[in-house]
C-alpha cells in the first residue's frame, strides 16, 4: 500500500476503483448521452458520475455488480440537479458532434448504422425520457428489465412496457429508412 | 387458452421475447403462440427492429474522458469524515 505523505489518500484504494470501473465507461457514457443531450454535458455527467462512485468506494459501499450500481449513480446525479446545472443552454437538443461508433462485423447492424446519425438522435430524443432511459438502460448499457428496474426504481413490468413502446417508436420512426437501405 | 403459461400481453410478452429474457419453457410456448397471434407477431417485429435502432446508436466514450475521470479520481481524496457533534 503506497501512501502519499500529508495525504490520507491512499493511492492502491484510487487504482483497485479504477480497475474495477474504467471497463465500464462506453456504458456509463451511453447512459448519460441519453440523460442530456449534448455531448460536452455528457462527458461532466461521466465525471461526476465516477467521482460519486468513488466516493461511494471509499465508504466501503461496494457493489456486487459494478455496472447496475454505476447506471444507478448516473440516473441519480442526472436527476439530482446536474441537469439544472448544466451551464450550457439546452434548447438546441440535438448534437451536431461527430459520433465513434462502436466496429461492427454484421451487415444488417452496418445498415443500419448508415442511417443518418442526426435523425437517430432526434428519434431518440423525441421519445418520452422514461422510455428513452429504459432503452438506454436495456439496449445501449446491457442491463437486463430486472437491473434496469432497480436504477430506475420502478416495477420491472413498468420497464418492460417504456422499453417496449420505446422500441416501438424507433422503429416506426426509422424503419422505412432502414427498409429503404436494405432493398 | 388451454396450456397458456402467460397471460396475453404483446407488448410484455414483444420486451422480454426481443431481450432475450424469457425462459426456454416460456420462450417455446410464446413462439407457438406467436404463429397464430397477429398482435403479438407484429409487436414482437417492431420490438425487434426497434432494438435494433437503439442499438445502432451506441457510442464509444472519447479518449479524453478516460483520461480526465483517470486523473479526477488519482487526484481524489477520501472524503473527510463530518466531526461528531458533542
Amino acid at each position: 500500500m503506497r501512501r502519499l505523505s500529508g495525504l490520507s489518500l491512499t493511492v492502491d484504494e484510487n487504482e483497485d476503483f479504477l480497475k474495477a470501473t474504467m471497463g465500464s465507461m462506453d456504458m456509463v457514457y451511453n447512459i448519460a448521452r441519453r440523460m442530456v443531450p449534448r455531448p460536452e454535458d455528457a462527458q461532466d455527467l461521466v465525471q461526476e458520475t465516477y467521482l460519486a462512485a468513488f466516493r461511494a468506494w471509499t465508504e466501503h459501499r461496494r457493489p456486487r455488480a459494478v455496472e447496475p450500481w454505476l447506471a444507478t449513480i448516473c440516473l441519480n446525479v442526472a436527476r439530482s440537479g446536474f441537469r439544472h446545472r448544466a451551464r450550457r443552454p439546452q434548447e438546441v437538443p440535438w448534437d451536431q458532434a461527430p459520433v465513434q461508433a462502436e466496429a461492427s462485423t454484421d451487415p444488417e447492424r452496418d445498415a443500419i448504422e448508415a442511417l443518418d446519425r442526426d435523425a437517430l438522435h432526434r428519434a431518440m430524443w423525441a421519445l418520452p425520457e422514461e422510455q428513452r432511459v429504459a432503452i438506454a438502460l436495456v439496449d445501449l448499457a446491457g442491463l437486463s428489465t430486472a437491473e434496469a428496474a432497480e436504477a430506475m426504481q420502478t416495477p420491472r413490468g413498468t420497464v418492460l412496457s417504456r422499453l417496449h413502446r420505446g422500441r416501438r417508436s424507433l422503429a416506426l420512426l426509422l424503419g422505412a429508412q432502414i427498409e429503404e437501405r436494405d432493398s | 387458452m388451454p396450456g397458456r403459461l402467460r397471460p396475453h400481453d404483446p407488448e410484455r410478452n414483444a420486451a422480454e421475447y426481443v431481450s432475450g429474457e424469457l425462459r426456454r419453457r416460456a420462450r417455446r410456448w410464446f413462439e407457438a403462440h406467436l404463429l397464430d397471434c397477429e398482435d403479438c407477431w407484429r409487436e414482437v417485429l417492431l420490438g425487434r427492429a426497434g432494438r435494433r435502432v437503439a442499438e445502432s446508436a451506441r457510442e464509444l466514450a472519447p479518449a479524453e474522458l478516460r483520461e480526465d475521470v483517470r486523473t479526477a479520481v488519482l487526484l481524489s481524496d477520501r472524503p473527510r469524515r463530518r466531526r461528531r457533534k458533542t
